[in-house]
């Protein structure tokens, strides 16, 4: 590399500053928006108040997608995993016929746009009686969720030494047994990681929401997406900063036991 | 032996089943079922017909729509070269603990919807937002410019969106450049601007291969963005396809758009790579 050692400010550097600044200034902005204490959407604020997050309260609409997003990506969650650490556990201490094959079909959802997903799923789902319900809803977030902890279930397993596993059943540890006291362990920040990330990719989605959700199923981004759509007032801002400020938890969670860059080591159509 | 391997690929499959059940039932069944619908007349079950493709093909209101969802894919590509090449040059060069921040700062904001980041564009961009209320009170415009609810809207907030993919993909291949290259381009007398054109950009190609074309390809398929911040005006294909689906009720055209969208992404794609690699070809058998 080239190590410039130079204490100036370089244009690299200035640009570099600015794009970063892009990139974190929309979500930076919205935070303090939420405290005008008048109606218009205005930057720099007027005054000071909590009347914004008061008003969440008459918006029941809003209260209702906030509990139902955070169950819904909490049982993708919670499937997903359990899906993803099973089959990336198949793929990688069995290896069996056609796993390069078997690998890139449960990575095929994240090469087509989730848009188009979602669209298919409306259909198929409509044909077979599962449109608008909870459970079509609840499949299409598994199935966005899915390749994202098997890749990382996947790529955690790369570093495990199967001769463990094998001492342990010599010293008598049934498969089960074996799994959770030696295996598991081991793997378990790649497993944490895949589903703290599923919870995310559920929490955040919209484009494959747009064609599952029903009246009584509204996720909260699909809410304020709606509500975006109708009017403009800073009631989008104080729900937008309670839930910066809950992702904020969660990416740093994700930073402590994984590190992001690693989450991003491949192609993803998070959105 | 043989017993022990059957019996392994028998557990390995009994983990497999759950996953692909999801993937085929949730995603292959449905894709090649919405394929039959846009094929068939009578929703997939009646004469084979290509009427949906035609009535797309035949109609300039939806040429125009592809040409624009294409057209607004290129510039964000373009600007989010331009501005994610200097960010990985910089990343490439700074301590292990600056890449670092750098890395986490421009992908966190993505594990927060896209909603939610195109409203703090909207505060931002609006006509009585941060930009246009500085410009005003200094002096320097009278009136507010129109930032938002234009192409130029969509391009910002695609830039937003999708310029990380580009700063990883490039700062990737520059992470991999041998710095011993630099050392002996310098020894040899070469200036700074002719080190970056002739080691670092061609060694930065494949990244750059890569970053174009995750970057269009994820740009010609938003929905969010171009609703949001482009309003009413600026509609592409996958807005027209939300619209059909959702509202105009003709599933039949919605699941022919959604195969255009599919389909003239991978075609465009297809193209660039192939050019890609004829050129670097080219070069190999020219030196």
């Amino acid at each position: 590399m080239i190590h410039v050692k130079k204490r100036r400010p370089t244009v690299l550097g200035i640009i570099t500053f600015f794009v970063v600044l892009m990139v974190v200034s929309p979500l930076l902005i919205i935070i303090p928006t939420s405290f005008t204490s008048t109606g218009a959407l205005r930057f720099p604020p007027e005054g000071f108040s909590l009347q914004w997050y008061v008003k969440i309260f008459d918006r029941p609409e809003f209260i209702d997608s906030f509990w139902f997003s955070l169950q819904l990506a909490l049982v993708t969650a919670v499937i997903a995993t359990i899906i993803g650490t099973l089959a990336a556990l198949a793929l990688h201490k069995y290896k069996p016929r056609g796993a390069g094959m078997i690998n890139s079909l449960l990575m095929s959802p994240l090469t087509v746009p989730s848009l188009i997903i979602g669209i298919a799923a409306l259909l198929f789902f409509t044909r077979i009686g599962l449109a608008g319900t909870f459970i079509g809803l609840l499949l299409s977030h598994i199935l966005i969720s899915v390749p994202y902890v098997v890749r990382l279930v996947y790529t955690g397993l790369s570093t495990f030494d199967y001769t463990l596993e094998r001492a342990a059943s010599i010293l008598g540890a049934n498969s089960f047994r074996t799994f959770w006291d030696i295996t598991f362990p081991i793997i378990r920040p790649a497993v944490f990681s895949g589903m703290v990330f599923a919870f995310l990719t559920s929490f955040d989605n919209v484009t494959v929401s747009l064609f599952m959700v029903s009246p009584s199923t509204t996720t909260l981004p699909m809410a304020i997406f709606s509500y975006m759509q109708e009017s403009l007032t800073p009631l989008v801002a104080s729900i937008s900063s309670i839930v910066i400020l809950l992702s904020l938890v969660f990416i740093f969670i994700l930073e402590r036991v994984y590190g992001l860059d690693r989450l991003f080591g491949s192609n993803s159509h998070a959105h | 032996m043989p017993q022990l391997k059957r019996s392994k690929g028998l557990i390995a499959m009994l983990l497999l089943v759950p996953g692909l059940i999801i993937i085929l039932g949730v995603f292959v069944l449905p894709m090649i079922y919405m394929l039959m619908i846009s094929l068939r007349e009578d929703m997939g079950r009646g004469a084979w017909t290509l009427v949906s493709y035609a009535h797309l093909f035949q109609d300039s209101y939806y040429l125009e729509i592809l040409w624009r969802t294409v057209k607004l894919s290129l510039y964000t590509v373009v600007v989010c070269l331009l501005l994610g090449y200097p960010v990985a040059m910089y990343m490439a060069q700074a301590a292990p603990k600056m890449r670092g921040l750098i890395t986490f700062l421009i992908l966190s904001p993505h594990l927060i919807s896209v909603v939610i980041r195109n409203f703090g564009w909207v505060v931002i961009l609006g006509d009585d937002g941060f930009i246009n209320n500085t410009l005003m009170s200094l002096g320097i415009i009278s009136g507010p410019l129109r930032l938002l609810y234009n192409e130029l809207g969509v391009v910002i907030g695609l830039t937003d969106s999708l310029i990380v993919y580009m700063v990883l993909a490039i700062s990737t291949s520059l992470y991999a450049i041998d710095s011993s290259l630099y050392k002996a381009a310098g020894i040899l007398g070469a200036s700074r601007t002719k080190q970056f054109f002739s080691i670092t950009l061609p060694l930065s190609l494949p990244g750059i291969f890569a970053g174009t074309t995750l970057v269009f390809s994820l740009a010609m398929s938003s929905f969010v963005t171009p609703a949001l911040m482009g309003g009413t005006s600026v509609k592409v294909l996958p807005v027209l396809a939300y619209e059909q689906m959702m509202a105009s009720l003709d599933w039949s055209l919605g699941a022919a758009i959604a195969f255009l969208l599919l389909g003239s992404t991978i075609l465009l794609v297809t193209i660039f790579t192939r050019l890609v690699e004829t050129k670097r070809y080219k070069e190999v058998f020219s030196s």
